[in-house]
């Protein structure tokens, strides 16, 4: 069974590198007060701001991307499976959220941003999920005590 | 669908794993296929029956809520 379009297998770790090296820039960003959207100047195109924060977020969505997408050890029909399941959870409660910021909110940016990240997180926390249980179920089956 | 990989194997003597390694899947797939929680795909049916060198239905079978 042929898997398309996935990175190899070391693409992962190279993703969650890319994930929690994106966590501290971003803090920093928000304590020197870097985020202050909404005033005119800083919102212009290839400003400061806007470059800072493109690359920031681009490191964070290039990171859940990789980690995502990366092939798994054995690559078979179940693990197959197991991701397509997964991403239709994924779409499903990112469209959940959605409508549901759609009505009770306003603030349109962090609507994007959660958009940006929920289905991606989603999907690596099921799938991994799903693949740590069978790897536990094997082991229970393998030395049953 | 049920199946009687497990006593296949024992009859042949065959762990999971080698199993798993003569068709080219993990470990985890012979596992969910032999407690009855994933299907395979009738590539893999076939490749388990070669294995065994018997035919699909006497491993594989419908169970009443297929």
């Amino acid at each position: 069974m042929k898997s398309r379009f996935l990175f190899p297998h070391w693409c992962r770790y190279v993703g969650y590198v890319l994930v929690i090296a994106h966590i501290p820039v971003m803090l920093l960003r928000k304590m020197i007060g870097f985020d202050t959207s909404g005033s005119p100047i800083n919102n212009s195109l290839l400003s400061p701001h806007h470059l800072f924060f493109m690359t920031t977020t681009l490191l964070m969505a290039i990171g859940l991307f990789l980690a995502a997408f990366s092939k798994e050890k054995v690559e078979d029909e179940q693990i197959l499976q197991l991701r397509l399941d997964s991403l239709q959870w994924a779409i499903y409660v990112n469209y959940v959220l959605l409508i549901v910021s759609l009505i009770f909110s306003t603030d349109t940016q962090h609507i994007l941003f959660l958009n940006l990240l929920v289905p991606l997180v989603f999907f690596i926390i099921r799938f991994q999920w799903k693949i740590f249980q069978n790897n536990r179920l094997l082991r229970k089956d393998e030395n049953p005590s | 669908m049920k199946n009687n990989i497990r006593i296949e194997r024992a009859i042949k003597n065959i762990t999971q794993a080698e199993l798993a390694e003569l068709i080219g899947v993990s470990r985890q797939t012979i596992n969910t296929i032999e407690s009855n929680r994933y299907v395979p795909s009738t590539v893999l049916a076939l490749k388990i029956a070669k294995v065994f060198d018997k035919p699909v239905e006497e491993i594989f079978m419908l169970s009443e809520e297929d």
